[in-house]
């Protein structure tokens, strides 16, 4: 008695012969399904050969990376220079008592830790 | 004196030959022709003498009940069937062949790497043909695979997809393998011109030990994540590779190329031998299932071959590639690669082709493994 297709094997096959009775879709699909994964592996292996053999230098690339991040961390500082320089520039023609007294009232209580209530941390259990 | 009359006669009824019929007497012939051509003409003589051997022995007749058939439950012969029938024997015979394939060729030159897939293309074409002659799909994915050049890979999908007709495919496989250089050398003679078989390809680059580590995870990865459905083959071929390449379990490596891959290989063939039992494999659907995979061999060796036609025409000169190894797209490593390096020598004797077919050749191992995934996904 020879073994037979499992049931899900039947119903998924007969599925498939009414949506594709001439086997057309499948074929296509799968050889695009196989040429895509081996065009995959060709890029994949091409990159790694190509970084192997040197034609690929990763150490100039990050060098090169962490050169533009210290000229883009540079260009930052100076920016943040300005913008306090801007900041003192407005300050200093607009503002009047009123401002300089809710300032100096914040900084008070923000440097005396008056802004927030105090907890004792103590935890008190009353015996029955 | 009666008695022993009885009993003889009784006991007569039991033997084989009390049971045998023509059928019977087919099969075990062609078990015979099987084990000649292996040892006579040196034809796939590992697979074709115990194959051989297995169709003699599942086709000696026997009265059912005496629990030693292949498929009678709880048998010997059906314990070492459950590797087939559960399909654990292939991904063990593709750990053997990862630890025993060089990827380097492909590595050195991964273009190669499209004819694999150009060849699978001879599974699909199959597999249209087979649903037109009244296969249902799941058949004709199973007989379809045949294509790919690739025994065990024919074994794991077909003990999934069509397991009544497992022996008939995998004897055709199998048979077809054997039978590579007869079959193709004359497509590829046909499609080639004498000029072409005689381009000279440029000798691969040195691959770093580096480039042999990282091939089988990022291969197993990338393949894996395409066709999960393909990962039992994929993942022992890339693990067995791993072990080969990382150099540091040497052990384990000589291992699954030599002692378990030859322990699978005696399982596999006998119990595929034995489970081609007369009465269902002498069938109007085996004959089919033989000319659909001769069929499927041809479509994808022709596939090969005008790939690399095709290719050739967007390559630069010196670039250019021998379309004779076209052919090597199908996986039966390295037979098909040996045609190739045969049928190019014919026509330069300096020309060794060899080196540059064994990397479609491993290609057409990971293509096959990869469409076996794709039709299992979508008919399993």
């Amino acid at each position: 008695m020879l073994l037979q297709t499992s049931p899900t094997v039947a119903q998924k096959s007969a599925d498939m012969l009414v949506k594709d009775p001439h086997g057309v879709i499948i074929t296509l699909v799968s050889v695009l399904v196989v040429f895509c994964a081996l065009v995959i592996l060709y890029f994949a292996y091409t990159f790694i050969g190509k970084l192997s053999s040197g034609q690929i230098d990763l150490s100039a690339f990050f060098r090169k990376f962490r050169k533009q991040a210290k000229a883009r961390k540079t260009a930052e500082g100076n920016s943040a220079e300005e913008v306090a320089a801007a900041i003192a520039l407005a300050l200093d023609q607009e503002m009047n008592g009123e401002v300089y007294a809710a300032i100096g009232m914040a900084m008070h209580q923000y440097l005396n830790d008056t802004v927030h209530d105090m907890e004792s941390y103590i935890i008190t259990i009353r015996r029955k | 004196m009666n008695t022993i009359f009885e009993s003889l006669q009784q006991f007569w009824g039991y033997t084989g030959f009390a049971n045998m019929t023509g059928q019977h007497v087919i099969m075990i012939a062609i078990g015979i022709i099987f084990i000649t051509l292996a040892i006579v003409k040196d034809w796939e003589p590992l697979l074709l003498i115990p194959i051989g051997f297995g169709m003699i022995i599942g086709n000696i007749p026997f009265v059912s009940g005496l629990n030693i058939g292949i498929y009678e439950e709880g048998s010997v012969m059906n314990i070492l069937y459950q590797g087939v029938q559960k399909g654990w024997y292939p991904p063990l015979i593709f750990l053997g062949i990862g630890a025993m394939t060089d990827f380097s060729a492909l590595i050195s030159q991964p273009r190669l790497m499209l004819i694999g897939a150009a060849a699978q293309i001879g599974i699909f074409g199959a597999y249209v043909i087979a649903l037109h002659m009244g296969f249902t799909p799941a058949e004709s994915g199973a007989i379809g695979i045949i294509g790919g050049a690739d025994g065990p890979t024919a074994i794991f999908l077909s003990s999934k997809l069509a397991p009544h007709q497992m022996g008939a495919i995998a004897v055709s496989a199998y048979s077809y393998m054997a039978l590579v250089p007869v079959i193709q050398r004359p497509i590829m003679l046909l499609l080639t011109t004498k000029k072409e078989r005689l381009i000279r390809m440029a000798p691969p680059r040195q691959v770093s030990q580096k480039e042999k580590i990282i091939f089988p995870i990022v291969g197993f990865i990338l393949t894996a994540m395409i066709v999960p459905s393909g990962m039992p083959l994929l993942g022992m071929l890339f693990f067995g590779n791993l072990l080969k390449e990382s150099g540091v379990t040497k052990r384990l490596a000589e291992t699954a190329r030599g002692p378990l891959i030859d322990v699978v290989t005696i399982l596999i063939g006998i119990t595929v031998g034995c489970s081609t039992q007369a009465d269902e494999f002498l069938t109007g659907d085996s004959i089919k299932i033989f000319l659909l995979g001769l069929l499927s061999f041809v479509i994808a060796t022709t596939c090969g071959v005008l790939f690399v036609k095709f290719m050739n025409l967007f390559c630069k000169e010196g670039r250019k590639i021998n379309p004779l190894i076209g052919n090597a797209g199908v996986s039966a490593v390295p037979d098909a690669a040996r045609v190739s390096q045969n049928v190019g020598r014919e026509f330069d004797k300096n020309n060794h082709l060899l080196m540059h077919a064994m990397a479609p050749n491993v290609a057409g191992v990971i293509g096959s493994a990869v469409a076996a995934g794709i039709l299992l996904s979508f008919l399993g």
